[in-house]
């Protein structure tokens, strides 16, 4: 029988280091010549560096590295997919394991909050342009910071009423902890970086700004296009909004009893995990495809796994079955075995399917994609003064991705501002 | 395999093993000491006692780490026995009385030739078989006990006369370290009549210094002070001095024939950083014949000894060794003056590529801290030796890896006629060196180090 862990929604699923437990990791380190980690960073973050620094008793030290390169650094070192940058660089692996990259990242700016550092700085003397953001989630926070710390006035535009985006809507908060996401944004605040929340952005809220930059992401659920019935039935979510309203509601969320899941990423994972640790008797997260094609990372199946969620490949949902106030049951097919078929009892369903952009050529004159709706940039560029960069123009990636994009985009625009010579 | 015998004579006096609590906190009372016995210890040196009664601070210890490994080193403030002497003599006379065969140590300090001889009489009413004096706790609060006394030859010399005129039991001298010649003091103690000299006792230390009481650690009551170091860190400071002792002849031949002359010449007890039977065959390497141990008991327990014991079998029973006396001293006669080294030849490290990660740590340190011999490959992100190398093997230890950088050609010097090293050869008329270098390479205790 195997041994299934317990875990608390707003728990952390994994410890932290302690000093001691950092220093023998850090002790593990070879501190590389030309540390292949340190290439091996999206958002450029220098590990060799920062464990280095932990080795030689510097932890600010350490702190100041990751978040001087990246002011996300305290949620990227938990949702970061580690084993496939930097630590599977790690020329540790060619004598047993990969240095724990990302713990020794968390336990850096864990004693940044604990030393209440103030690691980033915005020049005094404020330069005259104007700069938005749209959308306070990963990219236009890691935006707006590099801009900030050039002496930008920067206003974040969020529809919701708080910032974040993906990691305050859409990760379990076991895997990352809200005060996390918190302590990160403090940090562009502490850059003097102006948020405006309930704010849907029209067209003329970007008239009086010098540079705007796009990076709303995609909240827009695409659902399965399979011919599926039964979506309007009560118990039947999106991804986004279960998770949202988990956040929002906490322990007096009820997930129901038997939830199926559907899709075969992150964040399939995350709204399993949500409803297995809100009290969920039976998760089960059902992918049409193999493990081997999923997207999300398999240590988050893992982790799932030893929670007691199942995960069933091969079936995609074609409808579901209740009364009006109820789900009762899933109906699914084989997707590659055509003799396959399945019927489930849950109470809840949760489309974990992928998202889609809204329209963003109705608040700013951008070329889309024709085909997904996407934002199209060159290094940022969006075209005139507008830029842009995360999930609205990679389809959705990961949070460290849309760090670099957005820093990518800051300096687009730095090098526009300066050349537009705005006074 | 058949279990070899680790029964060794020191001083005379049958040992079941030469393993030994050394005199310290680990020793100080009759269950301790019946349950290291039990454990498997051969003897203790029971903690020191004195006319004089210690009072302790609190706290009293502190530990160097590195990289977050522990006890690297230790530093005590503890002094002699904190118990009146009728106490310790009471135990000291039980565990002779109910452990025969295991051999219960005496270790005394006296603050005077009066002293000196009431304790020795003492011992012998107790019926010990050795006698330890400690001329070497570095923390005594007073200056007529301890390392002040150690190291001075007068005080040595009396204070071992005084036990030696006054016992026949053979009398240990613990010698400190804190000293500019030990051989100097470990000759006036044999001159005064000691039979043996034991080192090293703890080295004068400020292990740690406290930023919020700015002082040093452990910090008792806000203040600290300098007080004696040992464990690991310590272990070739000890060996050091314990070779230098044995090696000094003018002090093997007051010895030779002399009353403790049991035919292996001077018979010391080593003690420093000992905590596996790879220590303590290295001390036996160098000519102790008794070992003694504190700080590993203090971090891991007397259970330590199991190993020592099983391990030592092991290794006799590889090596071929039947007794311990087939290989005390061994090590001796090959340790030898800086000047007497044979400075024509030169070992270059040999690269193993595929055992390589490229992490680069040779590079970096031949570069930063040795003579730029090594290339870095950027491309292949591995090392290449240049004939910049000089042998220094400063690579070899940086290595992480196991095996990947050894010790390869061997290179002969060519000097021109003025001495000058001019270029390299295979010199043919050092083959028999060679292999002699390759027979000791099949012999190397190296797989046991890992």
């Amino acid at each position: 029988m195997s041994k299934i862990v317990k875990g608390k929604y707003t728990a952390d699923a994994v410890a932290g280091f302690t000093h001691r437990t950092a220093m023998e990791e850090a002790a593990r380190c070879l501190l590389c010549h030309d540390a292949p980690c340190s290439q091996g960073c999206p958002a450029g973050t220098d590990p060799g560096k920062f464990i280095r620094s932990i080795r030689f008793r510097n932890v600010k030290g350490a702190a100041e590295t990751i978040r001087e390169n990246n002011v996300l650094g305290g949620s990227c070192a938990r949702v970061c997919p580690y084993d496939n940058l930097c630590e599977e660089a790690c020329s540790r692996c060619g004598i047993d394991r990969p240095i724990e990259i990302g713990k020794l990242q968390r336990y850096a700016i864990e004693q940044e909050k604990l030393f209440k550092m103030k690691t980033l700085q915005a020049p005094k003397t404020k330069k005259p342009g104007k700069v938005a953001c749209v959308g306070a989630g990963p990219a236009s926070l890691a935006c707006a910071a590099e801009l900030a710390k050039a002496g930008y006035r920067v206003t974040i535009f969020e529809r919701e009423a708080k910032a974040g985006g993906v990691l305050t809507y859409g990760i379990t908060p076991a895997r990352l902890p809200q005060a996390v996401v918190d302590h990160d944004i403090a940090q562009v605040r502490g850059l003097g970086v102006k948020f405006v929340y309930n704010k849907e952005v029209k067209a003329a809220d970007l008239e009086d700004f010098d540079a705007v930059f796009i990076g709303a992401g995609l909240w827009k659920p695409s659902l399965s296009n399979h011919g599926f019935k039964g979506a309007h039935l009560k118990g039947v979510y999106t991804a986004i909004d279960f998770l949202k309203e988990a956040r929002t509601k906490k322990k007096d969320f009820d997930p129901g009893k038997r939830v199926i899941v559907i899709g075969g990423g992150d964040v399939a994972v995350d709204s399993a995990v949500t409803a297995k640790l809100l009290g969920a008797e039976d998760v089960r997260i059902l992918y049409r495809r193999t493990i081997e094609e999923a997207p999300a990372n398999i240590n988050e199946f893992q982790y799932a796994l030893s929670l007691g969620i199942g995960i069933t490949t091969g079936l995609y949902p074609v409808a579901a079955e209740g009364t009006k106030t109820r789900l009762k049951a899933v109906k699914a097919k084989g997707f590659y075995d055509k003799a396959a078929s399945a019927e489930f009892s849950a109470d809840t369903l949760v489309f974990a399917t992928g998202q889609q952009p809204e329209d963003m050529s109705k608040i700013a004159p951008v070329k889309l994609d024709p085909k997904k709706g996407l934002i199209k940039v060159s290094k940022g560029k969006a075209g005139d003064k507008f830029f842009a960069g995360g999930d609205i123009v990679n389809g959705g990636k990961t949070v460290v991705e849309a760090v670099a994009e957005g820093k990518e985009a800051a300096a687009a625009m730095i090098d526009y501002l300066e050349k537009k010579g705005v006074k | 395999m058949a279990k070899k015998d680790l029964s060794i004579k020191y001083l005379g006096v049958d040992c079941l093993n030469p393993f030994f609590l050394s005199s310290s906190p680990v020793g100080g009372n009759y269950d301790m000491v019946a349950k290291c016995y039990e454990t498997g210890w051969g003897g203790c040196f029971f903690k020191t006692v004195g006319i004089f009664v210690a009072d302790e601070c609190s706290p009293r210890f502190d530990q160097t780490n590195k990289e977050g490994l522990p006890w690297v080193g230790f530093k005590n403030m503890e002094q002699i026995s904190d118990k009146p002497t009728e106490v310790n003599f009471e135990y000291i006379y039980r565990l002779v009385r109910d452990y025969p065969e295991h051999i219960t140590v005496a270790s005394i300090m006296g603050s005077s030739v009066s002293e000196w001889k009431q304790l020795a009489k003492m011992c012998d009413e107790a019926g010990v078989k050795l006698i330890e004096g400690n001329f070497s706790c570095p923390q005594m609060t007073s200056h007529d006990m301890g390392s002040d006394v150690g190291t001075n030859n007068e005080l040595v010399e009396s204070y071992s006369r005084a036990v030696a005129e006054t016992t026949d039991i053979p009398f240990i001298a613990k010698m400190t370290p804190n000293c500019k010649n030990m051989e100097e003091h470990a000759m006036a103690a044999i001159r005064g009549g000691a039979a043996a000299v034991s080192a090293i006792n703890t080295i004068k230390s400020i292990t740690n210094v406290d930023f919020e009481n700015l002082t040093g650690m452990p910090v008792v009551d806000g203040k600290s002070s300098i007080s004696g170091y040992s464990g690991a860190a310590v272990k070739p400071i000890a060996l050091r001095f314990c070779t230098q002792v044995n090696q000094c002849e003018e002090l093997q031949k007051m010895v030779k024939g002399g009353k403790y002359d049991f035919g292996y010449g001077h018979e010391m007890s080593g003690i420093g950083g000992i905590e596996t039977w790879r220590d303590c065959a290295e001390f036996l390497a160098v000519g102790c014949r008794n070992i003694q141990v504190t700080t590993a008991i203090m971090q891991y327990g007397y259970r330590i000894v199991e190993d020592m014991i099983s391990g030592m079998q092991y290794f006799m029973d590889e090596r071929g060794y039947n007794s311990l006396d087939e290989f005390i001293g061994c090590a001796l006669p090959k340790l030898i003056p800086a000047e007497e080294l044979n400075r024509e030849y030169k070992v270059l490290p040999k690269f193993d590529d595929k055992k390589c990660i490229g992490c680069g740590r040779c590079y970096v340190s031949c570069y930063d801290a040795a003579h730029q011999a090594i290339d870095w490959n950027e491309k292949k992100r591995r090392p290449e030796l240049n004939d910049n190398c000089v042998g220094c093997h400063l690579c070899l230890n940086v290595c992480p890896v196991q095996e990947c950088i050894t010790p390869g050609e061997i290179k002969w010097k060519v000097r021109d006629k003025d001495g000058n090293a001019v270029r390299e050869a295979k010199n043919p008329a050092k083959i028999k060196f060679k292999k002699n270098a390759k027979k000791d390479k099949s012999l190397s205790l190296k797989e046991h180090y890992e």
